[in-house]
């Protein structure tokens, strides 16, 4: 009885641990899972399967990428690194026991085996198949640990050596660090975007006392998308469009990735591409189901069936994005109806990825481009750059007579009519909002005044433009 | 052990299911094979065609002359030892193959396919560089070699030994295997030439294009400032051009670069030299200089030659004309010249022509053409040729064969054609590098980059590469 409630203690405790493992990913990490799961691909083909094989370790890595794919769904990624966490214990409490190794000092160090291998999760660099490496070699240590004598463990250890490290390689040693909770709040707007959840993306950058350059990024994203950005320009300072980001050898995936977003909302099919291509570069084995589905995409919008058909093809073969390729597959074409009227018809050849120009090129084709008109008027006042601002103004909103009168593009507007000396003609024509007018004479007496804070006087006069 | 997993799997498959025809409905369509080797001539050297039917089948049965294949799902993986007794029977005869499949529980025979086989044979290896096909920013390139007549493969770049390094151009000596270059790129980086196996890292400034003269002493090489560009409409793609471009020879045994001003005019843009197989002449392509990116439209470049003597190492002074833009190119509209390649026995050369510029890659009507040399004639190759680029050539010792790079599967992805031209200078339907894996270039998300036969394996290892990086590099004066 007295054993069995030891025994029932480790377990009790083990357990507890667990628990708090999960809870702990769960509910302040569960974004990390999803960033794993975006950033790998697992195909259901043998040709793909085999590939595991060409080094050692292959057997871990295929488990742990076959799991990672099941971090798509909710609470699954939490359950299967506790699942893995539990196996460890287990497997290294049993051995350690086998081993005499007297029963608190087995359960402290297996505790200390668990929380390592949890806190090497923290790292997005670290993979589930390094935690699988760690239970094959669990495994291994329990079986030797049932033999009786140490001549018999000695020699099943220098038999089964091999195949193990064959099979399961060697686990990746990580620095240990603290979990990364900003970079979590980075993953959380990121993947709620991705998920379709705007509402959300706007709730969590709102309700968020410290905001990162990605959080604006995809709140301003959203909000141009809603047809909403000139409304929100002024909310967050410094800001981050996007718009000045160019991509090198060193710009970092996550900012590829991003721009991909961007060229996609704008309806750049060339540069949604490349940015697509070049996230698969910098992620695990070269392969990204994201961006395979976004690749897939754009080449459905920009007609090229035959390029769209390779992708969907690689999707066929997951289990997750199976039924969406079938889907765009059969319904692209209308899913994707909007973006395709978005997509430049005419060639010109650039040798930048200047997103102004990219996006003069697009507002050319389809001047009813909201989010890329939106996008560089923005660009462009963030800049203080009121000339370029009036220019592009008149290009896209007044020769086309669509003039669009945001508040924001208003008050801009006031800056260059009064830097100007324009004559009263030109204000008639410019401003029609006759509230904004009333408040800019207003601001002119009290300029400087915080209680003109969300105007984008008090910008253009108060704040420090981005420097590119 | 990659290799013994998958006949693990093989085996399964085919004990635990092995469905025979019957009730068998006939139907006149060719069989949806991918890659596709629907009436193909192949040399008897190749490794087993295998292929996927691209059908919702259960089942399928392969007959290919005395070869019989009954497998469950849609690919036909054909043993090896079989293979090899079924080409040497088969040889310069034709196979008729035989496709039926079990769809929807009916099994449906298509229109038998044909197999032509010859005894020509392809040179057995082929080395190819393995990147994105968007070539701006790389990771885990590899330079490979893969032996043609199965399915081995080696490294002879690899960006685990390399410090992920950019890795380019593996070119041999008359397609032989003991005296060859490759490039690698990043600080520290040069040629890396290989003669019998001892490598030598060269400084050879500027390098991008080049080819050996056929003693193996000298290399005509072009430098050029590549700029990327980009088209606004998507289907286009990428355009890359050269801001500036020369011509020059380098001197492998005495370290030293013969240049000429006619090869190296500020006015013009000289690229894609290769020496003729009798190392009389460079030939290589010119254009004038236009202002670019905005008149790319109008830089199309001509074939042309200088005379070389290979004894006394100089370059000749007159440049002769063999193909200009709007003259010779049996299409309406203009056209640029690209990649000229001659076969070793001198009697053709091979081109690629796009409607501009110098990088037939991404241009989709980037197609081969071949121009007798006895006769000037030209084939526009039209059974070879693809509505997607096919470009970047290489001829097989006995120039019998060559290999070129083609996107005519999905546009973006290169993958590695052969096709045969018979005595009669026939070109006859190409077909793709046959895989272990009839899936694999499904799967595959790397481009087959500047495919070139070799009569042979390198004699070098990745590991050798690595090692002769770390070399003081041999300057050029």
């Amino acid at each position: 009885m007295k054993r069995l409630g030891l025994i029932g203690i480790s377990n009790i405790v083990m357990a507890l641990w667990t628990v708090a493992i999960w809870c702990f990913f769960q509910f302040w990490y569960p974004y990390h899972f999803f960033f794993q799961e975006q950033n790998q691909i697992f195909l259901c083909s043998w040709d793909y399967i085999s590939t595991y094989f060409e080094k050692s370790g292959g057997l871990a890595r295929l488990i742990g990428d076959f799991l990672t794919q099941f971090y798509y769904y909710l609470y699954v990624g939490a359950i299967i690194l506790i699942s893995c966490l539990l196996l460890i214990g287990t497997l290294l409490y049993k051995a350690l026991r086998n081993f005499k190794v007297s029963k608190a000092v087995a359960l402290i160090l297996t505790l200390a085996m668990m929380t390592s291998v949890a806190v090497c999760h923290f790292s997005t660099s670290y993979r589930l198949s390094s935690t699988i490496s760690i239970v094959g070699w669990g495994l291994l240590l329990w079986l030797v640990s049932l033999l009786p004598c140490w001549k018999k463990q000695l020699a099943v250890l220098a038999l089964t050596i091999l195949p193990v490290y064959l099979l399961f390689g060697l686990p990746e040693v990580k620095k240990l660090q603290g979990p990364d909770l900003i970079l979590e709040k980075d993953f959380a707007v990121d993947c709620e975007y991705y998920f379709g959840n705007h509402d959300e993306v706007i709730h969590l950058v709102e309700s968020s006392s410290q905001r990162t350059d990605q959080m604006i990024f995809f709140y301003n994203l959203v909000q141009a998308q809603r047809g909403e950005l000139p409304d929100h320009l002024m909310k967050f300072t410094p800001n981050i469009l996007g718009t000045f980001y160019k991509i090198g050898p060193e710009t970092p995936m996550l900012t590829i990735r991003n721009m991909n977003e961007l060229y996609w909302a704008l309806g750049d099919m060339t540069f949604t591409e490349r940015a697509a291509m070049m996230t698969n570069v910098f992620s695990h084995d070269n392969r990204n189901v994201r961006m395979i589905r976004r690749l897939a995409e754009c080449n459905i919008v920009s007609g090229d069936t035959l390029a769209a058909e390779k992708y969907l093809r690689i999707l066929d073969k997951t289990l997750i994005y199976k039924r969406w390729a079938d889907n765009v597959r059969l319904y692209g074409k209308d899913i994707y109806q909007k973006k395709m009227q978005m997509v430049n018809r005419r060639d010109t050849i650039t040798i930048t990825d200047n997103a102004h120009f990219l996006m003069m090129q697009l507002l050319d084709t389809n001047s009813d481009n909201i989010v890329a008109l939106d996008y560089i008027l923005c660009s462009t006042l963030l800049l203080k750059d009121i000339t370029n601002f009036k220019r592009d103004y008149d290009r896209y909103c007044i020769e086309t007579g669509k003039p669009r009168l945001k508040t924001l593009y208003q008050e801009a507007l006031c800056i260059w009519l009064a830097g100007t000396d324009a004559s009263q003609e030109d204000w008639e024509k410019y401003i029609q909002r006759t509230e904004v007018f009333q408040r800019f004479q207003q601001y002119n007496q009290q300029r400087g005044s915080i209680q003109f804070k969300d105007t984008y006087w008090y910008y253009f006069d108060k704040i420090k433009a981005p420097e590119i | 052990m990659r290799k013994l997993f998958v006949y693990i799997v093989f085996l399964g498959l085919i004990v635990s299911c092995t469905p025979i025809p019957e009730n068998v409905q006939h139907s006149n369509e060719q069989p949806p094979i991918y890659p596709d080797y629907c009436d193909v001539t192949i040399p008897e050297n190749i490794a087993p065609l295998n292929f996927l039917l691209r059908a919702d089948c259960e089942a399928i049965e392969v007959k290919a002359g005395i070869l019989t294949l009954n497998t469950c799902g849609n690919e036909a993986v054909f043993d090896i030892d079989e293979w090899k007794a079924l080409m040497q029977q088969s040889r310069d005869k034709e196979i008729e193959v035989t496709v039926t499949a079990l769809i929807n529980g009916t099994w449906k025979q298509y229109k038998p396919i044909k197999w032509q086989v010859v005894s020509d044979k392809v040179d057995p290896y082929l080395t190819y560089r393995l990147i994105e096909p968007d070539y701006e920013i790389w990771n885990n390139v590899q330079i490979q070699q893969r032996c043609v007549e199965n399915f081995d493969v080696n490294a002879l770049g690899h960006y685990e030994q390399l410090e992920n390094r950019c890795m380019n151009c593996h070119t041999f000596a008359n397609q032989n295997p003991q005296l060859s270059m490759m490039y690698v790129r990043g600080p520290g980086g040069g040629a890396i030439l290989n003669r019998h196996g001892q490598l030598s890292k060269l400084d050879i400034p500027g390098s991008v294009y080049f080819g050996f003269s056929p003693s193996g002493r000298y290399i005509t090489y072009s430098t050029q400032k590549i700029i990327p560009a980009f088209h606004s409409m998507p289907a286009k793609r990428l355009e890359v051009y050269d801001a500036e471009s020369n011509v020059y020879v380098a001197d492998i045994q005495k370290h030293r670069v013969i240049s000429l001003p006619l090869l190296a005019d500020s006015l013009k843009f000289e690229t894609f030299p290769t020496f003729s197989p009798d190392g009389k002449y460079i030939y290589y392509c010119a254009a004038d200089s236009v202002s670019l990116p905005s008149k790319i439209r109008n830089l199309q470049y001509r074939l042309v030659r200088i005379p070389f003597d290979e004894s006394s190492g100089t370059i000749g002074t007159h440049v002769d004309t063999l193909l200009s833009p709007d003259s010779c190119l049996q299409t309406p509209r203009k056209s640029s010249v690209c990649h000229p390649r001659i076969s070793p026995d001198g009697r053709y050369l091979l081109y690629t022509v796009a409607d501009y510029g110098t990088f037939p890659i991404w241009h989709p009507e980037a197609d081969l053409q071949l121009m007798d040399l006895q006769t000037g004639a030209i084939d526009t190759l039209a059974v070879v040729n693809s509505g997607k680029s096919d470009t970047y050539h290489s001829w097989s010792s006995n120039s019998r064969w060559f290999v070129f790079a083609s996107k005519r599967d999905d546009g973006l992805y290169g993958k590695p054609y052969f096709c045969y031209i018979d005595k009669e200078g026939k070109a006859h339907k190409p077909f793709c590098l046959p895989q272990e894996h009839p899936t694999f270039y499904d799967n595959n998300l790397k481009s087959f980059n500047a495919p070139e036969l070799g009569k042979g394996k390198v004699p070098f290892d990745v590991n050798d590469v690595a090692k002769a990086m770390k070399q003081e590099a041999i300057s050029f004066k």
